[in-house]
C-alpha cells in the first residue's frame, strides 16, 4: 500500500536534479505510505565497476557484518574501491568482471543487500522523504532518471528491509517500485525458485522486480516484459520499473490503483497522483493523463 | 468574492474559509491548487467557487448546491456523493468520477477515468471526450452520457438509469443492454448539453439494465421450523437438517439465505472465567454510584469524543433490515441509558436522530442514503468495511423489503434484491483509507470522531491499518455477530471467533509499537453484562449488543429476518407487520435490558475491588477450555470449570 514516482529527464548526458525531484514528489504523495520511503538512483557506470549498498545495521552488528562481506569480497576476487558507511547502510564501489548472479546470491547470504549494480544505487529507510534525505543527502544526487517510493506497512513488518524501491535480486540494475498487491505470488515465485532464483523477502514487489529481470536476461525487451506481466500477474499493480537506460510503467485491467503521467520537452514523470508531478511545477496546470486500464510503456534515456 | 491562495494555506485551512464564505453568500477563487486534495469538500451553500488550476483527490465531495468550476484536471472522486449543484471540469478526471451522484449535474469535458458515476443514483454526470472500463458500474440511478467512447464493460452491474454513449460502445457489461431512446429523451439529453454549451452532432445510444440479475431467479421454499441444521437436528452425520438443506439447494441452485449468525458452538465469553469467585459477594445496593462507568471514545484524533454513561453502545443495524418502528425504539433505549445508538447501512431517519442522544452514522460501499447533511448532523462517523456475519461480502436486502419507502431514503430502485458491493468505490487499500478519512474530517470539520467497522477476519493487519489510517476507534465484529441476511455457510463459518478477534487485535497495537492507543469496540455475541465485563478485561474499550438488544425488544430468534415477514414487527416492512410493534413499550424493554448490563459490570468491577469498570485488566481472567486459553493466551485452568460450570458454552 503506497504511493510511488519516476522522473527522467531528456538530453544527452544529462545532470538533473533527479535526487530534488523525488523528494518533492514522494513528499507530495506521503500520505499514501508514512512507514518508510525509497529511491532508486541511476548514476553514470564505470565499466568494470559494481555498486553495493547493504543493511549493516548499527555499532558492533555493523562491525561484524561489514568484516563478514569483506570476507566474501576477497573470496570472489572483488577489489574494494571506495567504501561509505551512512544511515543503517554501508556502500560499497567494487572492481569485479564474474558472474554477477552468483556473487549476488553470495553477497545476500553473507548480509542484507540491499541493491547491486553498475549504476543502481538504492536507498531506503525509515521515515518520510525529507527524513531519509537527512540521512542519506539525496539531494545531491544529479542524472538523467530515477524511482521512488512511499510505504504503508501493511501485511509485512516496518522494516528498512521491507521498504521499496526493490531490487531484482540477483539481476545488477533493475529496480521497482509498485503500488498493489499480487495476489498469485506464491505460484509464481515457485515457479521462479523451481528454476533457480532467490528471495530476500516475502514481499511481492521483489516478485515482480525479478519476473522483469528474468525475461530482460533472455533478451527480451522491457516493453515486452511489461506486456507479458499484465498477463501473468494476478491482482491489482501500478509498478514502475527501471533498469540502467529505461523506465516503464505498467497498470492492472482493473486500474484499481492509480497512475498519472506528464511529458513535456525536458522530462518525463510519473507518480500516483498528479500532486505529486504538480510539485514540480508549482503554480501550474499540468496537462497530464492517466494511463488506461491493462497498459504499459516504456521511456529510453537519450544516450 | 474571497481569494484563497494554497500556496500560503493547508486544504484544511482553505476549507473552512470556504464554508465560511459560503454561509455568507460569497463565491470563491481558489488559487495555486496543484491538485491537492479534498478542495471545497463539505460546502452546501449555493455559492460560486472557481478552481484556478488541477484539484487532487474528492474535488467538490460530500457538498449540496455550490457550482464547481475546475479549470484544468481532478483526481478520483471528483463531485463524491454530491447532492445538488454542479460540477464542472474543463480538464479530466481521474477514476470514480461522479461517484454515488445524487443529483448533481457534474460535466467533465475531457475524458473520465475508469468506473465514472459507480454507485450514482441521481443527476447528471456528463464526459465529454471518452470514459474508461467500466463507467456506471453498480448505478442505481441518474444518467451518464459519454459523448466519446464508452470504455470497456460499460454498465457493468447496473441496476437503475440510464448510460448514453455518443461514440463507440466498446463492450457491454454484465446486465447491461441497448435500449431505445425515443425522440422526448434525446431532445431532453440535447437541451441538458446545451446548457451546459456542449455542440454535439452525432448519433445517441442508450444502455440500461437488461434486467436478469435483479431478483434471484428461484425463491427458496419455506420450511416452518427453524430451517438449519446447525441449530437444530438430531445429531448424527447426514441428519434430516442437512437432508432437508441439501433438498432445498437441489431446487434452487445456490446458496441459502437466512438471518442471524453462526448458530454453531465456538468457544465464547463463557469459557473464561474471573479468577476471584464472585459468586458469593454481597453487591452494594448503592453499587451503581460507587463504580465509574463512564466511558469516552472517539477523542484520538482531537474530535469530540463519545461520551457515553457505560461502556456499552447498540451494535449498527439498518432502517430496512429492520422497521423504522424497531428502530426508533433502539434509539429511544440508547438515549435512556446514556449510550449510542448506530444508523448502520442505509440512512439516517429524522426521527431516529431526534430519539437518539448519540447517533453514529455508517457509511457503506453503495453510499446508500449516504448524504452531506446527515453527516453533518451526525455524533461520530463510521466507514463500514465488513461485518462479522458475512466478512468480505457486502449488505443483503431482499426484496420485499425494498418497498418504495425504503427505495427513496437509500436511492435505489425498489423491489430488487438488493446486493451492495462488497468493496468501497474509493477504498481499494490502506493508501486510498487515507484519503476518504480525511474528507470525512474535511467535512464535518474535524469535529466528531471518525471509526471503522471490521468484520473479524485478518485482524492483526486490519487493526494495524486502522491504527496507521489515524482512525478514533475501531467496532470489532466477531463471528457470532448477526446479521439480517446472508448466506448460511458464510453465517457459520467465514470470520474468527469474537474471542480470538479481541486478542489478535489486542496483540497487534503490541506489535506495531501503539499498545492500548486504539479504542476497540467489540461485538459478536456480547450476551450479558458479564460478557461485558470480560470483553474488557480482554482489552475493549466497550461493547456493543445488536442481536441481544433485539431479543430484549421482542425478538423470537427465528432466524428469518431475510423474508421481511417478521411476525413481531422487527424486520419487516410491512406495515400490517410492523403494527404488532410497540414501540415505547419495547423500547422500554430495550432500556431494562441495557440497564441490566449496567448493573453487573458495576457488581463485578466492585466484586473485584476496582473502582473503575475500566481497571478490570486480563490479570483478572483465567481460560476454562484448552480452545479458549489457546485463542486468548489466559492461563488454562480447569479447576475453575466445576465453579463456573453454568459458564461454559457448549463448545467444551
Amino acid at each position: 500500500m503506497c504511493g510511488i514516482a519516476g522522473v527522467m529527464y531528456k538530453g544527452d548526458g544529462v545532470e538533473a536534479d533527479v535526487g530534488k525531484a523525488l523528494i518533492a514528489m514522494l513528499d507530495g504523495c506521503q500520505h499514501r505510505g508514512p512507514d518508510s520511503t525509497g529511491f532508486a538512483l541511476y548514476h553514470d557506470a564505470e565499466p568494470g565497476e559494481l555498486r553495493l549498498r547493504f543493511f549493516v545495521g548499527e555499532k558492533e552488528q555493523a562491525e561484524t557484518t561489514i568484516a563478514e562481506i569483506q570476507d566474501k569480497l576477497a573470496e570472489f576476487q572483488a577489489e574494494l574501491v571506495k567504501e561509505e558507511r551512512i544511515g543503517s547502510t554501508y556502500a560499497i564501489i567494487i572492481r569485479f568482471t564474474g558472474d554477477i548472479q552468483k556473487l549476488a546470491y553470495a553477497m545476500e547470504h553473507a548480509a542484507k543487500l540491499v541493491s547491486i549494480g553498475e549504476s543502481l544505487d538504492i536507498i531506503k529507510d525509515l521515515g518520510g522523504a525529507f527524513d531519509v534525505d537527512d540521512v542519506y543527502h539525496v539531494r545531491d544526487f544529479t542524472g538523467s532518471h530515477g524511482i521512488g517510493h512511499v510505504r504503508l506497512a501493511t501485511e509485512s513488518d516496518v522494516a528498512p528491509e521491507a521498504s521499496h524501491p526493490f531490487w531484482a535480486t540477483g539481476f545488477a540494475d533493475v529496480s521497482i517500485v509498485h503500488n498493489g498487491q499480487i495476489t498469485n505470488y506464491y505460484k509464481l515465485r515457485r515457479r521462479l525458485e523451481k528454476r533457480g532464483f532467490e528471495f530476500n523477502t516475502a514481499n511481492d514487489s521483489e516478485l515482480v522486480a525479478v519476473y522483469l529481470a528474468d525475461k530482460l536476461s533472455q533478451g527480451i525487451p522491457l516493453k515486452e516484459a511489461l506486456g507479458t506481466s499484465i498477463d501473468d500477474l494476478d491482482g491489482t499493480f501500478s509498478f514502475l520499473v527501471s533498469t540502467k537506460d529505461e523506465i516503464g510503467y505498467a497498470k492492472d485491467r482493473l486500474a484499481a490503483k492509480p497512475m498519472v503521467k506528464f511529458e513535456n520537452d525536458d522530462l518525463i514523470a510519473i507518480a500516483s497522483e498528479e500532486v505529486s508531478l504538480n510539485r514540480l511545477f508549482p503554480g501550474h496546470a499540468l496537462n497530464t493523463s492517466e494511463p488506461s486500464p491493462g497498459t504499459f510503456d516504456t521511456w529510453q534515456r537519450s544516450t | 468574492m474571497a481569494t484563497i491562495d494554497l500556496a500560503k494555506l493547508s486544504v484544511r485551512e482553505a476549507n473552512e474559509l470556504i464554508r465560511k464564505a459560503g454561509a455568507a453568500g460569497e463565491d470563491v477563487d481558489v488559487l495555486n491548487p496543484d491538485a491537492k486534495h479534498h478542495i471545497g469538500v463539505g460546502l452546501v451553500h449555493d455559492v460560486n467557487v472557481h478552481v484556478r488550476g488541477s484539484a487532487g483527490y474528492f474535488c467538490a465531495g460530500l457538498t449540496d448546491t455550490a457550482r464547481f468550476e475546475v479549470d484544468n484536471n481532478v483526481g478520483w472522486g471528483l463531485a463524491d456523493n454530491m447532492l445538488g449543484g454542479t460540477a464542472i471540469v474543463h480538464g479530466n478526471a481521474g477514476a470514480i468520477a461522479g461517484v454515488a451522484n445524487r443529483g448533481a449535474d457534474i460535466i467533465v469535458h475531457g475524458n473520465v477515468g475508469s468506473r465514472a458515476g459507480q454507485v450514482m443514483k441521481a443527476g447528471n454526470l456528463i464526459c465529454v471526450g471518452n470514459a474508461s472500463f467500466m463507467a456506471g458500474y453498480i448505478m442505481y440511478g441518474g444518467r451518464i452520457i459519454i459523448l466519446g467512447e464508452s470504455g470497456e464493460q460499460v454498465g457493468q452491474d447496473m441496476t437503475g438509469g440510464d448510460i448514453i454513449v455518443g461514440g463507440r460502445i466498446n463492450s457491454m457489461g454484465k446486465d447491461a443492454a441497448l435500449t431505445d431512446l425515443d425522440q422526448a429523451d434525446k431532445d431532453e439529453i440535447l437541451e441538458l448539453l446545451e446548457r451546459y454549451k456542449i455542440s454535439f452532432n452525432g448519433t445517441l445510444q442508450r444502455i440500461a439494465n437488461d434486467g436478469k440479475q435483479l431478483r434471484y431467479s428461484r425463491n427458496e421454499p419455506r420450511v416452518r421450523n427453524i430451517p438449519f441444521f446447525e441449530a437444530t437436528g438430531e445429531a448424527g452425520y447426514w441428519n434430516e437438517k442437512v437432508l432437508e438443506d441439501i433438498h432445498i439447494k437441489s431446487q434452487i441452485g445456490r446458496y441459502r439465505i437466512r438471518g442471524y449468525g453462526t448458530t454453531r458452538p465456538l468457544p465464547h465469553f463463557g469459557d473464561i472465567a474471573f479468577r476471584k469467585d464472585l459468586s458469593n459477594i454481597e453487591t452494594d445496593p448503592k453499587v451503581l454510584e460507587k463504580i465509574n462507568l463512564k466511558t469516552k471514545i472517539g477523542d484520538r484524533m482531537g474530535g469530540k469524543p463519545l461520551e457515553l454513561s457505560m461502556p456499552v453502545m447498540i451494535a449498527p443495524m439498518s432502517y430496512g433490515a429492520l422497521s423504522k418502528s424497531a428502530k426508533l425504539a433502539l434509539a429511544t433505549a440508547s438515549r435512556l441509558s446514556g449510550i449510542s445508538e448506530n444508523t448502520g447501512e442505509g440512512g439516517m431517519m429524522d426521527e431516529q436522530r431526534a430519539e437518539a442522544d448519540l447517533l453514529i452514522y455508517q457509511c457503506l460501499s453503495g453510499r446508500l442514503g449516504w448524504s452531506i447533511h446527515d453527516m453533518q448532523r451526525a455524533d461520530a462517523l463510521e466507514i463500514y468495511i465488513s461485518q462479522g456475519a458475512k466478512p468480505g461480502l457486502g449488505g443483503q436486502l431482499m426484496a420485499n423489503k425494498v418497498t418504495e419507502q425504503i427505495a427513496k431514503i437509500r436511492g435505489i430502485p425498489a423491489g430488487i434484491d438488493l446486493r451492495s458491493p462488497s468493496r468501497h468505490p474509493d477504498v481499494l487499500g490502506a493508501d486510498d483509507l487515507v484519503i476518504k478519512i480525511e474528507e470525512f474530517r474535511e467535512a464535518t470539520g474535524y469535529r466528531i470522531p471518525v471509526s471503522v467497522k471490521l468484520g473479524a477476519g485478518r485482524v492483526r493487519d486490519d487493526i494495524k491499518i486502522a491504527c496507521k489510517d489515524g482512525f478514533d476507534y475501531v467496532s470489532l465484529d466477531g463471528l457470532q455477530g448477526s446479521t439480517g441476511a446472508a448466506g448460511n455457510e458464510v453465517l457459520e463459518f467465514v470470520g474468527i471467533p469474537t474471542l480470538a478477534a479481541i486478542t489478535e487485535a489486542v496483540d497487534a497495537l503490541v506489535e506495531i509499537g501503539h499498545p492500548g492507543e486504539l479504542p476497540i469496540v467489540l461485538m459478536g455475541g456480547i450476551k450479558t453484562g458479564v460478557d461485558a465485563a470480560k470483553a474488557l478485561a480482554l482489552g475493549a474499550s466497550a461493547v456493543a449488543v445488536g442481536t441481544s438488544a433485539l431479543i430484549a425488544g421482542g425478538c423470537i430468534s427465528c432466524l428469518q429476518c431475510h423474508v421481511g415477514k417478521c411476525v413481531v414487527g422487527i424486520a419487516t416492512q410491512d406495515p400490517e407487520h410492523e403494527k404488532r410493534y410497540n414501540i415505547s413499550a419495547e423500547a422500554q424493554n430495550i432500556h431494562h435490558y441495557l440497564e441490566s448490563l449496567r448493573w453487573q459490570l458495576a457488581a463485578i468491577t466492585e466484586g473485584l475491588g476496582y473502582d473503575d469498570v475500566h481497571k478490570i485488566s486480563r490479570d483478572d481472567l483465567v481460560a476454562l477450555t484448552p480452545e479458549a486459553a489457546q485463542i486468548t493466551g489466559l492461563p488454562y485452568v480447569p479447576e475453575y470449570r466445576e465453579r463456573d460450570r453454568d459458564l461454559l458454552s457448549e463448545a467444551s
